[in-house]
């Protein structure tokens, strides 16, 4: 069992300790992102700590590049109770086969029950690869887990059609059992700056990747994506005030500029961008609507739309029906200060 | 050389509703799309097939062959990928689909083993997520079950030469950051190779119209190029037992609308942040 928390109520400078061999135990791979750990490999910590306590296993973290030794305590400060550094020039940027080799052969010496990586690009490419290798199970994208204690089992739930529903799987036999874990879909550990250990440093045989990196692709434009795909939709309505408010908006949240007929009527957008249900209707992530009054064609061609943010002066405006938040100001006003603390 | 596109079908999210209070799902239409993903992936293999027509290199002969992604009930998404350009499908019969989700370790098996028959392949191609569950193990596991490099979520593919070229976003930076949106990197590896593609990032051109007619004249019929082999001549089918185990649905809370902010432009300007923050880029 872990007692760490006796330590932790006297606040004490406390050293972890891991107990010796045995294997299993809950892994958590750590995505470093500009020489920090990402917020997703905390979330996976903090994730990976709930379910160790419970099962009466230990959190390992394992960290893998170049100079990346000391961010070893971000881990033990987020719950983690052993890591493992793979500190190497071959491992500075990720690389599919270098970093493949490492896990593979510490997977094979270590036994683990439960892997954890975020969803990232890093994620994504080496979890199916060791998964496939090891002949473990795999869910990605989780977003939940929960546990079966009888059989020590994972049970994760990941989205489906983006979230309209979640299915729940588990890998009952197969171990070990991989997750990929949804960045913010977990809330970030507790830091204890009391938790501190010593990392253990892994032998790295440098290995070649097959993927060369030849350069950025400069020629490359990627096809405009249609209104109806977008991911983040920011509209403008008559009371918008300043288009190019509105304009920079989208930008900064890298979204794509639309409006009601307010907006076509004033010539700020084409026909071709006026959401109504007589013109696109959309379904993106984020929906911004700037002075937009809301008539019923409008607000049901963006019915789908996950998050909607409305802004406008008036009180009784319909579009504050569907709204998940709803701000009663001028937009002249709040754009400012929203790109402000956007920025 | 010979491309595989590996396509799979997708319940139209159009024709479902979730009702979260009931915790159902209401199937008012049942029809069944290409995997967004994998028509993309199709349109990248037509595209270095065209490439190898244009140049006129007799040793650039491109073969494009489609295999299904997991247990198919019907063979219509092979045969529209002949209809669209593909030169040969395979439609695999026998496979159990007792999963909502592809179990992709056991679809893998019996690809790999599709591979070997077809006599091996240049270049693999295939969707990098699947429109309903989210999930994109199925390309890296081929590669590693091939032993292969892979690319995964390429925007662009080109290959010739015994090599090719993917562009990839970069990094995954975070909207606003620094030098934020995306930028893009060429990255590229020997053949054979697997390459996963994203969604929505080729639009799949319109099926020839006299293929069309050929490829659907007779449905149940085998049509020119379409063939089938069972799935128990492949592997054992012993070894098809699926890793993962469903464990139930779950449904998100009803979404609590008209939550109004009050307070100055900047007080509310700061809870907007954090809230678009949050949601952008999920």
């Amino acid at each position: 069992m872990d007692a760490s928390y006796l330590d932790l109520l006297m606040a004490q400078q406390e050293e972890v300790t891991e107990a010796a061999g045995g294997g299993g135990g809950i892994w958590v791979v750590a995505d470093v992102v500009n020489g920090t750990v990402a917020p997703v490999t905390l979330e996976a910590i903090g994730a990976a700590r709930t379910l160790a306590d419970s099962l009466g296993a230990y959190v390992y973290g394992v960290l893998l590049g170049e100079g990346v030794t000391d961010l070893a305590q971000t881990l033990y400060q987020a719950g983690a109770d052993g890591v493992r550094v793979a500190d190497h020039s071959s491992l500075a940027q990720f690389a599919l086969e270098p970093y493949l080799k490492v896990l593979s052969d510490l997977i094979e010496a270590e036994q683990p029950e439960v892997v954890i990586f975020g969803a990232t690009a890093q994620g994504q490419g080496l979890a199916p690869r060791l998964a496939q290798h090891t002949g473990g199970g795999l869910i990605e994208h989780v977003t939940a887990v929960s546990l079966d204690e009888a059989t020590r089992t994972v049970q994760g739930a990941f989205p489906i059609y983006g979230g309209e529903y979640f299915e729940i799987a588990a890998c009952p036999e197969a171990r070990p059992q991989f997750l990929t874990i949804e960045p913010g879909a977990f809330s970030a550990p507790f830091i204890d700056s009391y938790r501190k250990g010593e990392p253990t440093p892994l032998e790295v045989e440098p290995a070649e990747p097959a993927v060369r990196v030849l350069g950025p692709a400069e020629d490359f434009e990627p096809s405009p994506v249609p209104l109806v795909q977008a991911p983040v939709i920011v509209a403008a309505g008559r009371q918008a005030g300043d288009f190019e408010m509105v304009k920079r908006l989208a930008l900064a949240l890298g979204g794509q500029v639309a409006g009601d007929r307010g907006a076509r009527d004033a010539g700020w957008i084409g026909p071709e961008q006026i959401v109504d249900v007589r013109g696109v209707t959309v379904a993106p992530e984020v929906y911004v609507a700037v002075g937009i009054r809301g008539d019923t064609f409008h607000n049901a061609a963006i019915e789908e739309a996950k998050f909607i943010v409305a802004i406008h002066p008036d009180p009784d405006a319909p579009i504050f029906e569907i709204a998940d938040l709803c701000l009663e100001a001028d937009p002249a006003e709040v754009l400012p200060a929203l790109l402000e603390a956007l920025a | 050389m010979r491309v595989i596109v590996i396509l799979g079908r997708v319940l139209d999210p159009s024709g479902i509703v979730v009702k979260g209070k009931a915790g159902r799902i209401f199937v008012n239409r049942e029809e069944y799309v290409l995997q967004p993903a994998d028509r993309c992936a199709l349109e990248a293999a037509l595209r270095i097939k065209d490439a190898a027509l244009a140049g006129l290199r007799p040793s650039q002969d491109v073969e494009v062959v489609a295999l299904p992604r997991g247990p198919l009930p019907d063979d219509d998404v092979l045969r529209q990928a002949l209809a669209t350009g593909a030169d040969r499908a395979v439609y695999l019969v026998g496979q159990v689909a007792n999963l909502p989700y592809t179990d992709d370790a056991a679809a893998v098996r019996v690809l790999a083993a599709a591979v070997e028959r077809l006599g091996g392949a240049d270049l693999i191609l295939a969707g990098a997520t699947t429109m309903d569950t989210g999930q994109g193990q199925l390309g890296p596991r081929l590669a590693e079950a091939l032993g292969w490099p892979q690319v995964v979520g390429a925007w662009h593919v080109a290959a010739a030469d015994g090599r090719v070229q993917a562009v990839c976003q970069s990094s995954p930076l975070l909207v606003g950051e620094e030098g934020g949106g995306t930028s893009y990197v060429t990255v590229e590896a020997d053949l054979p190779a697997v390459v996963t593609v994203l969604p929505g990032v080729l639009k799949l051109r319109y099926p020839d119209g006299a293929r069309l007619i050929n490829v659907y004249r007779g449905v149940g019929e085998v049509a020119e190029g379409l063939e089938q082999w069972d799935v128990a001549d492949l592997v054992d089918m012993e070894s098809l037992k699926p890793l993962l185990e469903r464990r139930g649905q779950d449904f998100p809370p009803e979404r609590e609308r008209g939550v109004r902010i009050d307070g100055t432009p900047e007080e509310m300007a700061r809870v907007v942040a954090d809230a678009l923050r949050q949601h952008v880029g999920r």
